[in-house]
């Protein structure tokens, strides 16, 4: 059980504050409710480049990193294609420090060139070396639109295109930031060994005079149900063949989101799995395979993926998984092996809660999707599924119809 | 009223709690470390085994250590793994240039039998010869993948310039997998896990007969067969660019041999190591990633082995600019070495190795991690308290001098691919 409070200040920020006694560090994390699905098709990678830019300085305060560091703490970010949270880990005793850094920049921005310009080629680096130059690397630039015809889904948070990246212009940045980066569109959460009172005294002290401004809704086109099977074959200077078979799968507030990534866990499962024994121990047709999902907020993906063996081909393998697939549908999972699941889900959700940044993320995150006491509910939720709804499950979402298949082929050296 | 422009004031730190883990000999010159009183039901115990690539070859070493628990006379490796999934354990191994460490993951009530399963696997281990073909197949693939990567290219050279001629230079090729044979494997888990147990640390609330019956059942594996031994490296630094056709990137390994906490030099020298590349406001992140845009991310580090360290920075960068990033990387330590570091700037960075010293003592695994990183060298826990002081005396001329001493330009090797 993660015991929290709550509070909002008059400008429409949410603050979560979770006690934690036994630690001397506190941590300060910011969940801002945009991500990439909030971008126009014309200019994606903006919610990631914008990031970027949050730690190139505010209004009043030209460096976000050093006074941080100099409190001993650090600061890191990542963006998601439906969040973008930023998080401070220091010494509690320097709460303030990091409360008066993330209040400067909810602000206001110092918006220089120079930073957006710098910025903008450590994108385009970050781009070349994470997505480009790597085998495998652009799997998601391709499977996304393939998966996705309407849903903004359908681009990857780095961007679409490296020039998107560099037609980023400053007025683009500040329409940017005025529209997503204000209280009400922000959760606070704090974690340390203070007082309720404290927090709410230092919080509202920084952050309670940042003008209000009003939450936009949010309304992205609707995934239209898709009318067949869809694949496409890319051919790259990779060591293996590669297949991505990827399925939708409801959102992250459906009761199927969760029966949706139990499956995933007991189909992918190392080692043990039927797909793992069946295609590499018995049949040596891949040398790796696996199942997950992206776990979005909107209607995600379930994913199946892994590389063939030498002289396999994907039609061979194209048998074999839809055979895995209906057994998954027709027959139920042993009792045997869903308790295995489930109290290997217990192990390392305790683990997951010893981390006091984790919690911090997960507590804004759940508020985000309505409630922060959904961290504590989950548990239940996941120990409660029986395998006859995993088997109705599979049989709903397992159709062809559903699902798309993005094969890698290996280019052949002349 | 708020004035926006002041920063808060900052309070420093002048002392950490550091806890000592309980320890409990197993054999003589084995022991057993425990930390207890875990505020949640997390467990854990880590094998360290003197098993790693230098012992004898890297294939010999990982090929071992992946397959520990893969099938013994009576039982595959799938019931094993049942077997564990049963009490919800997750098991895993490493494996470093001189150790291999298995760690088993569980929930408090659950550790005991764990171990016990993991042991029983392991003690009977037959490296079945189905197994290691599935294995070696997997590595393969995995390998052929990695050696398309410029840093892993660029790693394994500096890797092989830096300790040139000894078995630290080792590294796993293709080729290795074709004359790999299973006896190889069952010699080197006889020698060096069954006969190589070199410590543990255990964390969780356990009974203290639990604790007994692992540290009995550990003490018929417990030994020092192959402890590292003292190398001489050639000191000679090199200059390598290998040409990648259609990379986008180039990466780029500065580096050369160096020493570890045992040196009166090790606490200044990471100070000038912080302020040089390991910490996001450092003097390359700032010139190179924040002002030239050149990089997605520039760092430096310092790796620690029993007798010795090395010093590395390493960074991918646009093709267009490999000399240029290594121009202004000579130019940034050249700059160290000539101008005294500004007080703000070494003040911040003080804070900083302060603040992340207590963040890395925060919790029972965070705490026994660093103890283990004393523990390495023969050293205690007081050696933190030292650093705390040491850290805080330091001066600007002290950090010049090590820039100096230890990174004279010519010593360094330099390595591109891409």
């Amino acid at each position: 059980m993660i015991h929290f409070e709550r509070f909002k200040l008059e400008n429409g920020l949410t603050v979560l504050f979770h006690k934690e006694a036994s630690t001397p560090m506190a941590v300060v994390n910011l969940l801002y409710d945009v991500g990439a699905r909030d971008e126009s098709e014309e200019k994606t990678g903006f919610a990631h480049l914008f990031e970027h830019l949050m730690f190139g300085g505010s209004v009043n305060i030209p460096d976000f990193d050093g006074p941080l560091q100099a409190a001993g703490g650090e600061s890191n970010a990542f963006t998601s294609n439906d969040i973008t949270n930023y998080y401070d880990v220091l010494p509690a005793h320097n709460l303030d420090t990091a409360l008066w850094l993330e209040s400067d920049r909810m602000l206001s921005l110092a918006f220089t060139d120079k930073s957006l310009e710098v910025q903008r080629n450590v994108v385009i680096e970050e781009f070349k070396q994470r997505y480009l130059n790597q085998p495998y690397g652009d799997v998601w630039l391709e499977l996304r639109p393939l998966a996705y015809s309407k849903h903004p889904y359908k681009w990857a948070t780095i961007g679409k295109e490296i020039k998107h990246i560099e037609d980023a212009k400053m007025s683009d940045v500040k329409a940017f930031f005025k529209k997503h980066y204000h209280p009400s569109n922000c959760i606070l959460c704090v974690i340390g060994n203070f007082e309720l009172d404290y927090v709410k005294e230092r919080v509202d002290h920084f952050f309670g005079s940042i003008p209000k401004a009003k939450k936009t809704s949010r309304i992205l086109p609707l995934e239209p149900a898709q009318d067949r099977f869809k694949s496409k074959t890319i051919v790259r200077n990779v060591p293996a063949d590669a297949f991505y078979y990827a399925f939708k799968m409801p959102e992250r507030k459906h009761p199927g989101y969760y029966f949706a990534d139990l499956l995933s866990d007991i189909m992918g499962r190392e080692k043990v799995s039927k797909m793992y024994v069946d295609l590499i121990k018995k049949q040596k047709l891949v040398s790796e395979i696996n199942a997950y999902i992206t776990g979005s907020i909107d209607e995600g993906l379930f994913i199946i993926t892994g590389k063939l063996n030498e002289g396999k081909t994907f039609s061979e393998l194209d048998k074999e998984i839809w055979k895995i697939i209906d057994h998954y549908c027709s027959t139920l999972i042993t009792k045997k092996e869903l308790d295995q699941i489930k109290i290997k889900l217990r192990t390392a959700r305790a683990f997951q809660d010893q981390g006091l940044l984790n919690r911090a993320m997960n507590l804004s995150f759940f508020e985000l999707l309505g409630d922060a006491n959904g961290i504590n509910e989950e548990h239940e939720i996941y120990q409660s599924i029986q395998a006859e709804d995993l088997r109705t499950f599979a049989k709903q979402m397992f159709t062809k119809k559903n699902g798309v298949l993005l094969k890698v082929k290996k280019k052949k050296h002349a | 009223m708020l004035n926006r422009q002041v920063a808060p004031k900052l309070t420093p730190i002048k002392s950490i709690e550091f806890a000592v883990p309980e320890v409990v000999e197993i054999k003589k010159g084995i022991p057993l470390y425990w930390t207890k009183n875990i505020a949640n039901e997390t467990a854990k115990i880590e094998l360290h085994f003197h098993a790693g690539t230098t012992v004898k070859t890297p294939i010999v070493a990982s090929l071992t250590a992946g397959l520990l628990i893969a099938g013994t006379k009576k039982k595959t490796a799938v019931q094993i793994q049942h077997a564990l999934d049963a009490v919800g354990a997750y098991y895993d191994v490493s494996v470093s240039q001189e150790q291999a460490i298995v760690t088993i993951y569980a929930l408090n009530s659950y550790l005991l039998q764990a171990f016990d399963i993991f042991q029983e696997a392991f003690m009977h281990a037959a490296f079945p010869e189905k197994e290691l073909k599935e294995l070696s197949n997997e590595r393969q693939e995995k390998l052929k993948v990695q050696l398309q990567k410029v840093n892993v290219l660029a790693q394994r050279k500096i890797q092989q310039v830096l300790f040139e001629e000894t078995p630290y230079a080792q590294v796993i090729s293709q080729g290795d997998y074709l004359t790999i044979r299973r006896s190889d494997l069952i010699q080197f888990h006889q020698e060096n896990y069954l006969n190589g147990l070199a410590k543990v640390f255990l964390v969780g609330n356990l009974s203290n007969d639990d604790m007994q019956a692992m540290k009995n059942t550990c003490a018929a594996f417990a030994g020092t067969q192959a402890k590292p031994v003292k190398g001489q490296f050639s000191m000679k630094s090199h200059m390598v660019h290998e040409d990648k056709k259609d990379a986008l990137q180039t990466a780029i390994r500065i580096g050369k041999i160096m020493f570890n906490k045992t040196h009166p030099d090790f606490i200044p020298f990471s100070v000038l190591n912080t302020i040089l590349g390991d910490y996001f406001g450092s003097r390359l992140m700032s010139n190179i990633r924040e002002d030239k845009g050149y990089t997605y991310g520039i760092g430096s580090y310092m790796m620690e082995n029993t007798h010795f360290g090395y010093f590395m920075i390493a960074t991918e960068v646009a093709k267009e600019v490999r000399e240029a990033t290594i121009q202004e990387v000579k130019n940034e330590i050249e700059r160290l070495q000539t101008e005294l570091v500004p007080n703000e700037e070494l003040e911040l960075v003080k804070s900083y190795l302060l603040g992340q010293l207590l963040k890395a003592a925060d919790g029972p695994y965070a705490m026994l991690d660093l103890f283990s990183g004393v523990e390495l060298h023969g050293m205690d826990i007081s050696f933190y308290n030292k650093y705390i002081q040491k850290v805080q005396e330091i001066t600007a001329e002290d950090i010049r001098e090590m820039a100096c001493k230890h990174l004279d330009w010519k010593s360094l090797s330099i390595i591109s691919v891409g």
